[in-house]
């Protein structure tokens, strides 16, 4: 197949395609990707080998960086090419569409830019010799055709590729992806926090981490419940805690004023909102010093979280700063007390994280995670490791000219 | 709080020793329908949550919990990993673990006798200083 990403988050797009075959069931083995000609990495065009038709669709409908899947029929570079290629394609091969009870449409689409109707009709005209037996109908619409150019340098060198339809997500298909996020936006969300994860990266992540059905997961840093809404959406069973007892259970005044049922927000309201069911789980912690008892392990199939990392809220784990903890007035009333909380480094944070990972992930479940990152001084040994978590993705999300984010996912072995 | 997280918390105070299970102290408990995932078949195949969940849980700290929301009722006093084939069962261990919840209370420590407050059905775990 021809794989055509969306040109963004580029270094997010094959892993995701990955987590989401595996969870169609296809091996790592039976995946195999070939660069497309160019040799560009960040090309949005990639061929892929898939084991059947039924995986191409299943990883269609939950991938979100991948616009569609083709079979390809023929390319070329030049017209006479890409007709000589097609000429050469079996006509067995294509029998199954061109018959006369198949109608079909013929999408054109330039990668990089736009071409006018008049360029795309003549585009269209231009595959006639192909044997159609039906007029264009466009009003039911079973398979879709589609031409994609891809200009390189000065627009002469046109790489075109013919493909089939129905083993990419028809557009309603497609579409409807994209529409969980649309539907999930932070714009219209109840409950939200300065660091709320955006709809699209929290469903990505969730894909990372091949949530599904039946499964439990966690995010321990789960603040506004942005990642745990993105999971329940998946059918996962979510639990979240956090250190700041206010985000987690005060919420914050809503929109419906005084009175009204959205009078006060807080994460129980995202659920709500989408038809979700809640949370399995909300507890205020301190990952550093976590209450789950000794003997518990193995239990999650999903640890994701953002850890906090300073740039916008900083980490924080209990006990008293040195400094302060002298000054600070005798504990007399212990229930009412508020204790004191002190920083948390980031280095830390991810050692317990990782350690919490690897022992509450039952094999084969995943921890996914945001790492903060200089795209200058970049090492791959800033990504911490743990004998019980393999390696799986490590992708970049640049975010300024200084600062980027690492989406790292790893799996318990 | 659900007895789902009972079952995972324990106290975790300098020093303690025998800190698990936690007391419950009920001030309000509701019920919530939650999703059963109805379906001999889907209950049998391996990847139902309570299949998964079931070897997980600790039954005597399960059962204790389940006393004090008042949901024990029908809940054998061992478990065993057979039982998951009886609807019955599953349906009041779902129940119990899924459905019932603490909104107001607290966690009592069964060693120190320190209260964790559940407000809101979220217990508040963090530990003042001179508990870490």
């Amino acid at each position: 197949y021809l794989c055509y990403f969306l040109h963004r988050l580029l270094d997010f797009r094959r892993p995701e395609f990955e987590s989401v075959a595996e969870l169609a069931g296809c091996t790592q083995d039976q995946l195999r990707w070939r660069m497309p000609a160019g040799d560009l990495e960040h090309s949005p065009f990639w061929y892929v080998t898939l084991p059947s038709e039924e995986t191409a669709k299943s990883i269609g409908q939950r991938a979100l960086l991948t616009k569609m899947m083709v079979e390809v029929w023929g390319e070329g570079s030049t017209w006479e090419e890409l007709e000589a290629a097609l000429q050469a394609y079996p006509a067995e091969a294509m029998a199954p569409w061109v018959g006369p009870e198949h109608t079909f449409k013929v999408v054109v689409d330039a990668f990089g830019s736009k071409l006018t109707m008049d360029d795309q009709l003549d585009l269209i005209e231009k595959l006639e010799f192909l044997p159609f037996k039906v007029c264009v109908c466009v009003r039911v619409l079973q398979d879709h055709f589609a031409i994609l150019s891809h200009p390189e340098g000065d627009n002469t060198g046109v790489l075109v590729w013919y493909l089939q339809p129905h083993c990419f997500p028809s557009p309603q298909v497609a579409a409807a992806d994209r529409g969980v996020l649309e539907s999930y936006s932070l714009k219209r969300r109840l409950y939200l926090g300065p660091t709320s994860m955006d709809a699209e990266i929290a469903f990505i992540m969730c894909n990372q981490a091949k949530v599904k059905r039946g499964q439990l997961m966690l995010d321990p840093y789960a603040g506004t419940g942005s990642i745990l809404v993105a999971a329940a959406h998946y059918g996962a069973k979510v639990m979240g805690t956090d250190i700041d007892i206010k985000v987690l259970r005060e919420g914050k005044p809503g929109p419906g004023g005084p009175g009204s049922a959205t009078e006060r927000v807080c994460i129980g309201s995202n659920f709500t909102q989408y038809g979700l069911p809640q949370p399995v789980g909300l507890i205020r912690l301190d990952t550093h010093k976590h209450p789950l008892r000794p003997d518990l392990q193995e239990v999650l199939h999903a640890v994701i979280g953002d850890p906090p990392y300073g740039v916008r809220a900083g980490g924080k784990k209990s006990g008293a700063k040195p400094e302060i903890a002298d000054r600070r007035n005798p504990i007399t009333d212990p229930s009412t007390h508020i204790p004191a909380t002190q920083p948390y480094t980031l280095g830390e944070c991810l050692r317990d994280l990782l350690d919490l990972s690897a022992r509450l992930l039952v094999v084969g479940g995943r921890l996914v995670y945001f790492l903060p990152a200089t795209p200058e001084t970049y090492c791959e040994e800033e990504v911490p490791g743990h004998p019980a978590l393999r390696l799986v993705a490590n992708s970049e999300q640049i975010l300024t000219m200084r600062y980027s984010r690492r989406l790292v996912t790893m799996e318990k072995v | 709080m659900k007895l789902l997280t009972h079952n995972m918390l324990s106290c975790h105070i300098k020093n303690v020793r025998n800190g698990y299970p936690f007391l419950i102290e009920v001030v309000k408990v509701s019920e919530h329908e939650a999703d059963f995932d109805p379906g001999k078949l889907l209950v049998r195949a391996a990847n139902h949550f309570l299949k998964h969940i079931f070897p997980r849980i600790n039954w005597p700290a399960f059962l204790q919990g389940a006393q004090s929301l008042g949901c024990r009722e029908g809940l054998p006093e061992e478990a065993a990993e057979s039982m998951l084939e009886d609807e019955g069962f599953l349906k009041r261990f779902h129940h119990a673990l899924l459905e019932v919840f603490l909104e107001e209370g607290s966690l009592v420590c069964p060693e120190t006798g320190r209260k964790f407050p559940v407000t809101k059905g979220i217990p508040n775990m963090l530990l003042n200083e001179d508990e870490c």
